[in-house]
């Protein structure tokens, strides 16, 4: 297993740039999933590092080695792609053996290994079976079957649970999260799904419109998100947000007028105009008058937890987490009342602020 | 049973659904019964027949094809026909898919510029008639003003001309693959649609597993399209039986030089229609008609029940 190192990555399709000046590490053996909304170039950064795109600039190192001008078998990487990719033509077992018999390695060797991998993903009574004979959770064991064969230094995942209905995908990211633990391999994952990534990630990078915008551990990012676009992405129901004014040391308006008291950076002055966000359940619901104020739109139950919905007085809606009973009905007015303690802070770039 | 639960399924009483199918099955039955089962049976019909000078027909049983098959003055120009028949079809199969394969390959590159121009160009004398194409061959390979002649004198391979559409030995040879030349677009295209249904993952997938674009097309694409090409392959069987249009545009209803061009159409046209001092004969045309539909149709249960068993579909 290896290391990957990432050096300003450049990569344009044309005059669009999908991936500018990306940098990044990803430790031996660790399991790093990048993630954001479609288009923000995760795939490409991928494929990059698969081989399957050639980059414009920058430098891609696996193990030590530099891999820009390597072909993608070269690299010591395997490839569990979404759809699959399975060769319709061949049975289970040639399917997973297909890489190595090509690349000439004795028959025993390959048997050996297909059978490893077979009896490490429970395919051994699958083998002699054709993709279409297969259910799409099958099919996906097979590809990382296929991937675990090659016994490569980095596993590259393109979101893979993608096209399973939602129980198998439940299921498939705990044995992913498993078989990760069993080989101690190094995977580099790309989802859309942000509890695919805080479920499976010992590092979380977002992306978005081709730059890196936070790399961290999960909590980190969800705790300590760097900006408004990692605060909202990460998390779910996202952060609420509200625009407000300074007014004094620790004061501070909403601009519709609402009065807050919220711990603030001391470099804060009187004018400033800052992103005050919130995490659903670090907001409690409270008479009329108290925080902000909103009305009551919806309560969804999920059982344990239900989430207020409101439309604030200044526009824009918030969610707020509730337990119990809520007894405002709708289009009451109620009180929002933060968590000073748990609140971030954003400038005007939308960068979190030192507190 | 099945019959019944279908009815219920529609909500119809028996009459009623019975009704629904007649009528739509009815104008498809009326136009394939009028136009193409009344002729087949039509034809088979008359192969049975021999007609007497004067017009009378009597009941002839399978004499006709024991006339066709074992007297020399019929035999002759049967087995010609089908020998260059098949002549014909193998230089098909051996020049026209090919390269029609190749053709798709090369389409279906995504570096390749002006893709959709050369797909347009290589289809374009498919679309053409038959007489325009085999009167521009005509001008082209002519020994007197030829621009071939012209071609090969110009880059010092003048030998190597000669008057092919006169001479028995590549006269058909020429026809031959100036139809390729017309029709090769067909398999092409053909095979071009299937190569676009294959993922681009899958490609990705063979070149993670260390294969190139020559490999990843041998190893992965083409196993993928065998059905396609099994297809083209039994067309191509097909029209080449039943072709006429080239040869008889190019070296009229007797397929000279000595009937070195003859195939079964042109054999057919001159036996049923009559032509120069040889005068119709409709039974005997149809016997060879009949036979024509013999061969066609051996050719296509080998395809149905050898080959296309053994092919298997993939849906992606």
């Amino acid at each position: 297993m290896a290391q990957v190192s990432i050096t300003s990555l450049q990569k344009s399709y044309g005059s669009v740039d999908v991936l500018k000046d990306i940098n990044l590490e990803v430790e031996d053996g660790s399991f790093v999933v990048l993630v954001g909304p479609s288009g923000c170039g995760k795939s490409t950064l991928l494929r990059s590092i698969a081989g399957l795109e050639a980059v414009n600039g920058g430098a891609i190192s696996i193990g030590g080695k530099r891999v820009n001008d390597l072909a993608p078998a070269k690299r010591e990487i395997a490839m569990v792609f979404q759809s699959y990719a399975l060769y319709p033509h061949m049975d289970v077992e040639k399917n997973m053996g297909f890489g190595l018999r090509f690349a000439g390695t004795p028959k025993q060797e390959v048997a050996a290994r297909v059978a490893e991998a077979a009896r490490i993903l429970q395919l051994e009574a699958l083998l002699k079976r054709r993709p279409r004979e297969l259910s799409g959770g099958q099919r996906q064991r097979v590809a990382i079957g296929r991937a675990i064969v090659r016994k490569p230094q980095v596993f590259l995942f393109d979101e893979p649970l993608s096209n399973l209905d939602a129980a198998l995908r439940v299921n498939t990211r705990v044995e992913i999260a498993k078989l990760h633990k069993l080989l101690g391999a190094t995977i580099i994952y790309v989802t859309h799904d942000q509890v695919e990534a805080m479920t499976l990630a010992d590092k979380i990078v977002v992306m978005n419109q081709g730059r890196i915008e936070q790399a961290g551990k999960p909590l980190d990012l969800y705790y300590r998100p760097a900006n408004t676009f990692v605060a909202n992405f990460i998390g779910s129901p996202a952060m609420n947000m509200v625009e407000i004014e300074v007014t004094g040391k620790n004061k501070a308006r909403t601009l519709a007028g609402g009065e807050l008291g919220v711990p603030l950076p001391a470099r804060a002055k009187a004018g400033d105009r800052l992103t005050l966000g919130a995490r659903p359940e670090h907001l409690t619901l409270g008479a009329p008058g108290k925080g902000l104020t909103g009305q009551l739109d919806l309560v969804e139950r999920l059982g344990e937890v239900g989430y207020a919905h409101l439309d604030m007085a200044g526009g824009g809606r918030f969610i707020v987490e509730v337990r119990g009973d809520v007894k405002a009905k709708r289009g009451d007015k109620v009180g929002v009342v933060p968590d000073p303690a748990k609140l971030h802070l954003f400038d005007a770039n939308g960068k979190a602020c030192a507190s | 049973m099945a019959d019944n639960q279908q009815i219920e399924m529609v909500g119809m009483n028996r009459s009623a659904y019975l009704r629904v199918l007649a009528f739509f099955l009815a104008p498809a039955v009326l136009i394939y019964t009028l136009f193409s089962v009344y002729p087949l049976l039509a034809t088979i019909f008359d192969s049975l027949y021999l007609r007497h000078e004067g017009g009378a027909l009597t009941f002839n049983g399978l004499g006709n094809f024991q006339t066709l098959l074992t007297d020399e003055t019929w035999s002759k120009p049967f087995w010609n026909a089908l020998r260059n028949n098949l002549i014909f079809f193998i230089i098909h199969m051996c020049v026209q898919n090919p390269v029609g394969l190749a053709l798709a390959a090369l389409l279906s590159l995504k570096q390749l510029a002006f893709r959709n121009t050369y797909r347009t160009l290589i289809f374009m004398p498919t679309m053409l008639s038959v007489v325009i194409i085999g009167f521009i061959w005509q001008l082209i390979l002519s020994p007197l003003w030829g621009i071939w002649k012209m071609g090969l004198n110009a880059v010092g391979l003048g030998v190597l001309f000669g008057p092919y559409l006169g001479q028995e030995h590549t006269a058909l040879i020429t026809i031959s693959l100036i139809s390729v030349w017309q029709f090769v677009g067909i398999p092409m295209i053909l095979i071009y649609t299937a190569l676009l249904a294959i993922p681009d993952e899958l490609v990705d997938a063979a070149t993670v597993d260390g294969l190139n674009q020559w490999q990843a097309f041998f190893h992965v694409k083409l196993p993928l399209i065998w059905p396609t090409i099994g297809l083209v392959s039994v067309l191509t069987f097909v029209a080449n039986f039943n072709a006429f249009d080239l040869i008889y545009a190019m070296q009229g209803a007797l397929a000279g030089p000595n009937f070195s061009t003859d195939i079964m159409g042109t054999l057919f046209y001159r036996t049923f229609f009559g032509n120069q001092l040889q005068l119709g004969d409709p039974t005997m045309g149809s016997t060879i008609a009949t036979m024509m539909f013999v061969i066609i149709l051996m050719g296509l249960l080998v395809y149905l029940y050898v080959i296309q068993r053994r092919i298997q579909r993939y849906s992606f």
